[in-house]
């Protein structure tokens, strides 16, 4: 494609040939005709985007807010001059540079090669690719341009934050029921050591008391004790309704940060945690332990957008058979929109679970970007209020997250309303 | 969806019948000037038998440069030394364009067009004003405006004359170059009747190689004049010039001297007729129905007709005094079948079963050669004069290739649109505008900028605002509040009678207010939510 500027010598030299023939002025053609020769002559002499991209990411999953370090690797694979090259690396605009650029110009004999390194903020969760990579090929005197991609890209999960939670759970009322994994006087598969028996055929030699062995001549396995654990399930609400705020401080966000941090931290007690998301489906992840689980946890949070309006008691109806019997279950939701939670949290306690609601105060998001009526947003407060003392009143423990409050300040008000 | 499918159809379907129409139209106006022919005829740079590279060749030989012009006459307008310039036109096969002209009283006229534009023929007739010679040779194409210009006319139709070929056929006629008509014995020119070419024979207006009459000199040395040159003894020869020309023409129409009109040069004097029963198939169906009078059931026409006619500056014609044009009423006049009638013979053109007679047609082109070409400088008679030129005139030929044709066109087009008025104008106008979208649309790609952007926001339901300040939202607020800090179910709450309630609220504000529904203001509305917030923490 023609620059401006070639379009304008092309033009000034078509233009000075064609009047210098109306006024039979020589010099005036010449110099057009020079005009045009210069821009013939030049479009032979172009560069070319035959190069190959190697892009090197500090990391494929992060958590939201940390930084992304990017180096890209250009290689000349031409045996000419790649001329004037214009390399330029498609980032998702939810992420921001904090330092570098992410685009170089170069000139690259052949073979040559040139990094081009910079450093990414990603402050949204969430399933992203970096790229392609688009070059912008120019010719000597910038007359020619030529716009192509190399079709390289990586892609990256960015997964929610994790908010320290242990000292809340350890000064507020909730933690009390949560133990984390406890040892039953039974052999099975466990940490603690509960006896020493006979080796029989199919035992892991990794279990095998060497020491023992040294002593009786017998091979001897260790036994352990098994490990009860508690099982976990957090029922975190993303429907429609829970997108109400800004980008970062909406329900939904905050929903998917007590999430993931109230799965870390049970998950590193070695509890089985299990998660439900609701919207405009239910995607279910049966309860587990261990880093497996927990990356799958962040996955799905990583993952999730505002849609659908299922209600809870429909969750709770298709997962409450799954349960296992007085588990602790959280759910997680704004409870607005929804008229159907306080049956639903009703049946979950009636059933035996110790459930808690953690509610951010969409009303109060809502005020973020929003300008209500003063009178309109005590209504609407005392109505949210009605809401939540219904649901203490059901027997759940009830936490009014409002959008300036921690994680952890909101887990040690629990209050039962 | 079906509307906006409907649409689409209507909007694809309108710029289909544009572009078809468009592109119709330039079609059309190509069709006008690409016109690839079968033949390639008449072209002085090709040796077919109906080209004329042998009358080029001798020129040539006589020390004259030549050239083509494939463009426009208008470029004649750049010749340096017109009087010492030929420009030869042989067959007009296609029309031109033209832009309508601004006239001398400064009004705009619409041309229409025969051949040559108006600016085409101005630039010959200024080329002939300034001393130049212009040969027309023409018979049923379009040499009209050129003709007009000089107040000479091509009657268009074929023309046949009882001085035939005989042992050719009727379309070879004789034409002699002479005042009065030759005439023949039996199937040969009668010798008796050809006389000598009334002006070059004359004291006025005498040829000039006629003054080197039996002058003894080599071959070199009689110049232009050498096809009068007889070889006499080792180099010397001996000019015999001899002013009868008797020329054979093929497939020739009439000309006329429009009556009452002034031409661009004052003296127009005819060279050679036909005989007397010469007779001219108007309606063109190849039989001739002739009486006195020309009525539907005898439409064609018979008697004497021109057949060259010679517009000069002045009487004795001296290139020196002013231009002079030459039209004959056949286009193929100089063909080398004709021209070079023994190579034809002898088939150096191509094998052949026609014999050609003898003709003076070489002799009469290259005596009009010699007569505008030759120097006027004392001591070079017979020389060709410093700046001699013939120029062909190529344009009008149709190229039977479309690269060649397209050249021309384009050619045509560059100089029409940078040498006539109005369209000068026009290029000027579209130059200017192209130069405007240049600027205006033409941008350069868009530098690239990471653009950090996470702009979101969640709006609710602001409909609901106004709703929430209704009295009877908030006196439902209110008592659910009550129900809800007392523990009721809401069948136990509605089965309370209206004291009990009372009882419960313990506020006869609110318990009024719960009560008895009535008007509110905003104010007392707002007194009143902040009593339901502050109730119960009591």
């Amino acid at each position: 494609m023609w620059t401006r500027k070639a379009s304008f010598t092309f033009t000034g030299g078509i233009a000075l040939i064609l009047i210098g023939m109306m006024i039979t002025n020589n010099q005036m053609m010449i110099l057009g005709l020079t005009l045009i020769t210069f821009i013939v002559v030049n479009s032979w002499v172009s560069g070319h985007g035959d190069i190959e991209v190697q892009r090197t990411l500090s990391a494929d999953n992060l958590y939201k807010g940390d930084d992304l370090y990017v180096e890209l690797l250009v290689t000349n694979r031409s045996n000419r001059r790649t001329q004037l090259l214009d390399v330029y690396d498609n980032i998702p605009h939810e992420m921001k540079l904090r330092s570098g650029l992410n685009q170089m110009r170069l000139n690259l004999r052949p073979g040559e090669s040139a990094r081009i390194r910079y450093v990414l903020r990603c402050p949204l969760r969430g399933h992203y690719s970096i790229g392609p990579v688009s070059l912008r090929v120019r010719n000597t005197f910038n007359l020619g341009v030529e716009d192509m991609y190399v079709d390289h890209h990586s892609d990256i999960v960015i997964f929610p934050q994790i908010k320290e939670v242990e000292e809340a759970f350890l000064r507020s009322r909730t933690p009390k029921m949560y133990t984390g994994a406890t040892t039953l006087r039974t052999p099975g598969q466990g940490s603690e050591f509960y006896s020493l028996r006979e080796y029989v055929p199919g035992d892991p030699f990794k279990n095998i008391n060497w020491k023992a062995f040294a002593r009786t001549g017998d091979l001897m396995v260790n036994e352990k004790c098994r490990d009860a654990v508690t099982d976990l399930y957090i029922l975190l609400d993303s429907r429609d309704v829970a997108r109400i705020g800004t980008v970062l401080k909406n329900p939904l966000e905050m929903g998917t940060v007590s999430a993931a941090s109230l799965a870390a931290f049970f998950l590193k007690r070695r509890d089985s945690v299990a998660l439900g998301i609701y919207g405009d489906g239910l995607a279910y992840l049966p309860p587990d332990t261990g880093d497996k689980q927990y990356f799958k946890i962040l996955s799905s949070l990583a993952g999730v957008k505002p849609e659908g309006s299922m209600p809870l008691q429909a969750v709770t109806n298709s997962l409450s058979g799954r349960f296992s019997r007085g588990s602790p279950v959280f759910v997680i939701s704004s409870c607005e929109g929804d008229g159907t939670v306080p049956a639903a949290v009703r049946d979950l306690v009636g059933r035996g679970h110790e459930v808690t609601v953690l509610s951010p105060s969409s009303i109060d998001f809502e005020r973020l970007v929003s300008r209500i009526p003063r009178m309109s947003y005590e209504v609407l407060k005392l109505e949210r209020q009605n809401r939540l003392t219904t649901l203490a009143g059901s027997g759940a423990q009830v936490i009014d997250w409002m959008p300036d409050m921690d994680l952890s300040q909101a887990i040690m008000q629990v209050r039962g309303f | 969806m079906a509307a906006e499918r409907s649409r689409n159809f209507k909007r694809i379907g309108l710029q289909f019948a544009f572009w078809a129409v468009l592109s119709l139209l330039l079609l059309t106006i190509l069709q006008n000037f690409i016109n690839i022919s079968q033949t390639d005829q008449l072209s002085a740079y090709d040796d077919g038998w109906d080209d004329m590279s042998a009358f080029r060749e001798d020129i040539k030989a006589m020390g004259v440069e030549t050239k083509s012009l494939v463009s426009s006459p208008l470029l004649l307008a750049d010749i340096e030394d017109p009087r010492n310039t030929t420009f030869i036109i042989a067959g007009v096969e296609r029309d031109t364009l033209s832009f309508p002209q601004f006239d001398e009283d400064g009004f705009i006229t619409i041309a229409t067009e025969d051949g040559y534009s108006p600016s085409e023929v101005d630039a010959i007739v200024e080329f002939v004003g300034n001393g130049g010679t212009v040969i027309v040779l023409e018979d049923f194409g379009y040499a009209g405006s050129i003709g007009e210009a000089y107040g000479v006319r091509y009657s268009g139709y074929q023309l046949y004359d009882t001085n035939y070929v005989a042992e050719l056929d009727y379309n070879y006629i004789w034409m002699c170059v002479q005042a009065s008509p030759c005439g023949m014995n039996g199937t040969e020119l009668d010798p008796a009747t050809i006389e000598e070419h009334e002006r070059w024979s004359s004291e006025v207006g005498e040829h000039p190689c006629a003054e080197l009459d039996g002058q003894s000199m080599t071959l070199n040395e009689a110049g232009v004049c050498s096809h009068h040159w007889v070889k006499s003894a080792g180099d010397l020869g001996r000019i015999e010039y001899n002013a009868t020309y008797t020329m054979l023409l093929n497939n020739v129409t009439g000309l006329e001297i429009v009556p009452g009109v002034r031409g661009a040069l004052k003296d127009v004097n005819v060279r050679a007729i036909t005989s007397n029963q010469a007779t001219v198939d108007v309606n063109g169906d190849g039989e001739l129905w002739v009486s006195n009078e020309q009525t539907s059931e005898t439409p064609d026409l018979w008697g004497q007709f021109n057949l060259s006619i010679e517009a000069c500056a002045s009487t004795n014609c001296d290139p020196d005094e002013g231009g002079r044009v030459f039209f004959i009423a056949d286009g193929s006049a100089l063909i080398n079948a004709i021209y070079d009638y023994e190579g034809f013979n002898a088939g150096e053109y191509g094998k052949t079963d026609k014999f050609i007679p003898a003709n003076d047609n070489r002799k009469w082109a290259l005596d009009v050669i010699a007569e505008s070409l030759m120097s006027t400088i004392e001591g070079e008679e017979g020389q060709p004069a410093e700046n001699a030129m013939v120029i062909f005139d190529e344009s009008r030929h149709p190229q039977n290739a479309l690269l060649a044709d397209s050249y021309n066109t384009v050619y045509f087009l560059l100089v029409y649109f940078t040498g006539e008025g109005l369209a000068m104008l026009a290029l000027f106008v579209v130059l200017f505008i192209t130069f405007e979208a240049v600027l205006l649309k033409k941008r350069d790609p868009e530098p690239w900028r990471h653009v950090f952007s996470i702009i979101y926001y969640g709006f609710g339901d602001a409909n609901r605002y106004t709703y929430y300040a209704k009295t009877e939202k908030i006196r439902q607020v209110f008592l659910s509040k009550v129900r809800n800090q007392n523990g009721l179910t809401v069948e136990e709450f509605h089965a309370m009678s209206a004291k009990e309630l009372v009882g419960l609220i313990q506020d006869p504000v609110l318990a009024k207010f719960a009560i008895e529904p009535g008007k509110y203001s905003l104010e007392q509305s707002v007194a009143l939510v902040k009593r339901i917030k502050a109730w119960g923490r009591r």
